[in-house]
């Protein structure tokens, strides 16, 4: 445990003490929510007003979930690996498993803290949503599937990507392009077919659609994404096949004796 | 098995007591390849104990891959290593290793820094909180120990990674040209650092290209393109090298012709160039010098200073390789 621990503590010092993570994880999303908030919901009702922003902060949270696992954790893993310091830990008696444990488990400490800060800014904007029980432990779950997801996207590109900048500029990248393609950023509704289509397969996105329609309603995920348990069950497959794949390339590459 | 003051133990073997030695390092017919590219060419190597070993050669003659390989980070392509009679990965709880990168993380304090690679090597968070303590005052970063590293000079950040092979379980510690980048002061500072390491439970093994440094060492290897070429103390390589006297010219030009006037005076070997001027090897420094000033002054090429030196560990690989260390392979 002690390994994962210094990791953890580590890893989540240097999340925290970044202006550039702090600023894409946390900043970036909350401006959204704050730009969303008031510019884009017009003259409707105050009620259809608080559930768009309501659903603006989710989508808003899922972009810094996304952030955090497809730009912060491979610019960490970059970081690392260019300054030498995966070859230090790499001479000393660490395990790969542990490494990786302590990275992974700082990166949902601090992703649990970005989206309850934007969530926190979306109340305080007037977001309101609408929900049981069971629907916040369902929502819970399909955050942790984002987390997954990002996650694994995320030990892919620090994985094969080498330089800093690099990383944390592809991790940028895909996940913007990635975002507004598949409707996290831009409304389903206004999407292609093709990309509707693709919107039901990339788990981010389909995930972030069942959020919302656990916790504001069809009218704001722009589909019923429970309608089918077949989505459910391939959105919880592709993020744990990403998460795992990024997990066996993490531990078989980067700790790669040459 | 019983354990004696110098190192050795007995075994009883088929009946008759022998005495074999644990080296610190054993390196056997060490051969590393990157694809058809043989870094390392059969590599032997014994370092005793308590011994500071400098392994001295020019970038890309594999000093640093042995380095890795002793590290546990890289692998070998055949041949044997043991790290006191183990193989090096499970040699990990006793080996300290400085890459050349600097590795600390800036986004931390010297003291958290240190906490990491002190819980990574096991030891309890109240344990290495006393154990740290005493590092920082050891390396002289005490004062700064809260610092975040981003905030280190150069040679500030270097100690603070020495740091990270004090800890008292590592016997063995591979410091991978630790100088480097480092301005005078700070290099001699950390060389200073280095002196204080020596005892005889820690075995030191120094990857370098600069002679001053290698100096330090009990014994010197020199290497050159994944060749062990020559291996003793420093002072007796130098005597064993046949160079006597080197006389240091800093001259006002240099060029072609220069370097081949001063080949006449240079018996022993050839000229070797270095930043400001030339660097003659002859037996006869006193008959050899004013001889130099007016040879160089009757083509136009003026003497800015000239002196009389030792020949140094550069001076003993350039004449066994004909190649400066400084030069890249």
């Amino acid at each position: 445990m002690g390994q994962i621990t210094t990791t953890w503590n580590k890893t989540i010092k240097e999340f925290l003490r970044q202006k550039t993570v702090l600023f894409w994880t946390i900043g970036w999303p909350i401006i959204w929510v704050l730009i969303g908030s008031f510019s884009f919901t017009g003259d409707a009702p105050a009620e259809i007003v608080a559930y768009t922003r309501g659903a603006i902060s989710i989508s808003m949270m899922v972009f810094g979930l996304m952030t955090a696992g497809m730009a912060n954790l491979p610019g960490n893993i970059a970081q690392d690996r260019e300054r030498g310091l995966l070859t230090k830990v790499m001479s000393m008696p660490v395990s790969p498993w542990r490494d990786f444990s302590g990275r992974i488990l700082a990166l949902l400490a601090f992703s649990v803290l970005s989206a309850m800060l934007v969530i926190a800014v979306g109340f305080a904007c007037g977001a309101r949503f609408f929900f049981t029980g069971i629907d916040f432990m369902a929502s819970l779950a399909f955050i942790l599937l984002i987390f997954f997801a990002s996650a694994g996207i995320g030990m892919l590109i620090g994985t094969f990507v080498k330089h800093v900048h690099g990383a944390i500029m592809s991790g940028v990248g895909l996940t913007v392009v990635s975002a507004a393609l598949s409707g996290v950023m831009t409304p389903y509704a206004y999407l292609p077919s093709v990309l509707q289509n693709f919107a039901k397969i990339y788990p981010i996105s389909s995930a972030n659609s069942a959020i919302t329609y656990l916790l504001v309603g069809a009218d704001y995920a722009g589909y019923n994404p429970l309608e089918h348990a077949s989505q459910t069950v391939l959105t919880a497959f592709i993020a744990l096949l990403l998460f795992i794949i990024g997990l066996i390339a993490y531990s078989r590459f980067c700790w790669k004796k040459d | 098995m019983k354990f004696t003051v110098t190192h050795y133990y007995s075994i009883l073997f088929y009946g008759r007591e022998q005495t074999i030695q644990t080296f610190a390092v054993l390196a056997e017919n060490v051969t590393k390849e990157y694809g058809k590219k043989e870094v390392l060419k059969k590599v032997n190597l014994k370092i005793n104990k308590g011994e500071f070993y400098a392994l001295m050669g020019p970038n890309g003659s594999g000093k640093t891959t042995l380095a890795s390989i002793l590290a546990s980070v890289k692998s070998l392509t055949s041949g044997k290593i043991e790290i006191f009679g183990k193989k090096p990965e499970d040699a990990k709880k006793i080996t300290g290793y400085v890459p050349q990168e600097n590795f600390s993380s800036p986004f931390l304090t010297g003291k958290e820094n240190l906490m990491y690679f002190a819980q990574l090597l096991g030891y309890s968070k109240r344990e290495a909180f006393d154990i740290v303590d005493g590092l920082l005052k050891k390396v002289g970063l005490w004062e700064d120990a809260n610092k975040r590293v981003s905030h280190y000079s150069g040679g500030m950040r270097k100690r603070l990674e020495v740091a990270t092979i004090l800890f008292p379980s590592l016997k063995l510690l591979i410091l991978d040209e630790p100088t480097t980048g480092l301005d005078p002061s700070a290099r001699r500072k950390f060389l200073g650092l280095v002196q204080e390491l020596r005892n005889e439970e820690t075995t030191i093994f120094l990857i370098t290209h600069i002679g001053a440094d290698a100096d330090l060492a009990s014994r010197v290897g020199l290497i050159d393109r994944g060749v062990i070429i020559a291996e003793d103390q420093p002072e007796k390589l130098k005597r064993n090298s046949g160079l006597e006297n080197v006389v240091n010219i800093e001259t006002s030009i240099k060029s072609d012709k220069v370097a081949s006037l001063l080949t006449k005076f240079s018996e022993k070997m050839k000229v070797s160039e270095t930043e400001t001027g030339y660097r003659v090897f002859t037996e006869d420094v006193e008959k050899a010098t004013p001889k130099i000033v007016r040879s160089l002054d009757e083509i136009g090429c003026k003497v800015i200073r000239i002196e009389t030196a030792k020949p140094s560990l550069e001076d003993v690989f350039f004449k066994l390789t004909e190649r400066k260390v400084s030069e890249v392979d």
